[in-house]
């Protein structure tokens, strides 16, 4: 059993006796330290898709489903080929990869979902390390880390960074929230 | 729309500090109720409505929060818990049992806390199926307050602006003995704490008048030393509708929180919002979501950060004609929403 906030883009839960692979979550913060967590959904066994919300401590099951480590190989629209130790190789529709094409590079090694047989979804670790190809120049006084400006990553994604952080710079992400954790 | 037939509304409310939990939840009650709607409001600590609403509300009926296990009171036909409290496990049966036995499934909704950030919109009216506990397999709805027509609006009573209109600012004042001199400016303080001296007096200061605070209970002492020119005085407890029209009565409002803010967006005068504040920093990502929301300007942006803490306090505070203005606009395009208690209305219309 899992909480709602620890359920990330690839998991598969059941919802309404339906496995559903999230596409996407999105913790957001509310009043008094409460946090929701706001998931886009698609069946697997007809590929109908919903939006649900949860408190962020709400219990759920996750489907444990069979993983295997492979690297990220090419995209050929609108697939993304992933590969094994053993060279076999495993495609997964763009739709179904949810938030990691932020973060795919090339080899990139990632968990690829199966069920029943087909890859359907990929898990990226928790945290990783990116660098920042475009943000504002630093700030200097501001150590604070509170106030945040837009910094863009390779892919094009856009995340939030303290006002210190500069272009060049390899930071690590939270991949579940999308958040600066520190600059390494 | 054809009009719905009176509903039973249970409304759960959960008391974690101040007033705002339960202030919010009876202006919600004493709304429905005065729709036509039946409401029981279950709050595990009612104190402050003794002052709030003394005189209560036709068609809400107050109850102590259901605790015991083996209450089988049935729920009514909407369930709201405010801002996510976590309901009784016997609450969660009747919710249950009532979804598999009735003819009509109980419309259960979570009433989120209001923010301005941009997930407001995308969470509003989405579903929240059960996984766990007695109410497995049925589903809730977050519900969120909001600045935007995306999402459920603001606690607007339909008579509301009309009050404002005809308020009779002097007859108020001197039925609760407050006595501004000709040209006295007058000013509302309810906050959490006062950051800083500076912070307060930039935002005092108009034109060299000569001003009185008016201290709302609950505001955090002890007050800073004042200069003689500011004059201090202490009201007492408030009921809502005399609270708002404080809000009215006066020049410039302090106020803090979640009710406290929407009324004084509804009284269109000067303001300055404190949040409240969270250990970890996330207050000033959502004070940020309501400056940039309404495209505030600099002065009132600095004026509102220094007040929350966040920088240092100006040297002078917004110019008060143009803040004005800009709580006038901002109030014009709230106006144009509909209100949460309506919103609420047609969506348990069309969930039932």
């Amino acid at each position: 059993m899992k909480i709602a906030q620890e359920i990330r883009a690839g998991n598969v839960i059941m919802h309404d006796k339906n496995p559903m692979v999230v596409l996407k979550t999105e913790y957001s913060r509310g009043g008094r330290n409460a946090a929701t967590v706001r998931m886009k959904l698609k069946s697997l066994l007809n590929n109908s898709g919903t939006e649900v919300v949860f408190k962020a401590d709400d219990k759920m099951d996750q489907i444990i489903l069979d993983k295997k480590e492979c690297t990220y190989s090419y995209f050929a629209d609108p697939m993304y080929a992933f590969m094994d130790a053993e060279y076999n190789q495993f495609e997964v529709e763009a739709e179904n990869m949810g938030d990691a094409v932020q973060y795919l590079e090339d080899a990139m090694p990632v968990e690829v979902v199966f069920y029943d047989g087909k890859a359907i979804s990929v898990e990226l670790p928790t945290s990783l390390v990116r660098e920042i190809t475009y943000t504002e120049p630093a700030v200097k006084g501001d150590t604070s880390g509170k106030v945040l400006k837009p910094a863009k990553l390779a892919t094009g994604f856009e995340i939030s960074v303290p006002l210190f952080v500069e272009t060049g710079d390899k930071i690590e992400i939270d991949t579940r929230t999308h958040e600066y954790r520190k600059r390494v | 729309m054809p009009r719905m037939p009176q509903l039973q509304w249970d409304l759960f409310c959960r008391v974690v500090d101040n007033f705002g939990d339960v202030g919010v939840c009876w202006r919600l009650a004493a709304d429905l109720a005065a729709r036509g709607e039946r409401v029981r409001l279950w709050v595990d600590d009612a104190r402050a409505l003794a002052w709030m609403a003394p005189g209560g509300a036709a068609g809400v009926e107050l109850q102590a929060w259901p605790d015991a296990e083996d209450d089988t009171r049935p729920v009514g036909d909407v369930v709201v818990e405010a801002f996510g409290c976590e309901l009784p496990p016997a609450v969660l049966v009747r919710i249950a049992e009532k979804a598999a036995e009735a003819p009509r499934k109980p419309v259960w909704i979570n009433l989120e806390y209001l923010s301005a950030e941009g997930y407001v919109e995308r969470s509003h009216r989405l579903r929240s199926p059960q996984m766990h506990g007695p109410a497995r397999g049925f589903s809730k709805w977050f519900f969120y307050p909001g600045f935007t027509a995306a999402t459920g609006g603001l606690l607007r009573e339909p008579e509301l602006m009309a009050q404002r209109e005809a308020f009779d600012r002097d007859a108020w004042l001197a039925a609760h003995r407050i006595a501004p001199q000709p040209g006295e400016q007058l000013a509302s303080l309810f906050c959490y704490q006062v950051p800083s001296v500076e912070a307060l007096l930039g935002c005092l200061d108009h034109a060299g008048h000569e001003r009185t605070l008016l201290l709302v209970p609950g505001t955090a002492p002890p007050l800073p030393a004042l200069p003689p020119s500011v004059r201090v005085q202490s009201l007492p407890y408030l009921t809502q509708p005399d609270f708002d029209r404080l809000l009215w009565a006066c020049d410039l409002n302090f106020v803090r929180g979640e009710d406290s803010l929407v009324r004084a967006l509804w009284a269109g005068r000067p303001f300055i919002w404190q949040i409240y504040p969270q250990h970890d920093g996330v207050h000033e990502l959502k004070l940020q979501a309501f400056l940039d929301r309404f495209d505030a300007s600099p002065d009132i942006r600095a004026a509102w950060r220094a007040w929350n803490g966040l920088q240092a306090a100006p040297v002078a505070g917004p110019d008060r004609a143009s803040w004005q203005a800009q709580c006038l606009i901002w109030r014009k395009a709230l106006l144009a929403q509909t209100d949460l208690a309506s919103q609420l209305l047609s969506f348990v219309a069309e969930s039932l």
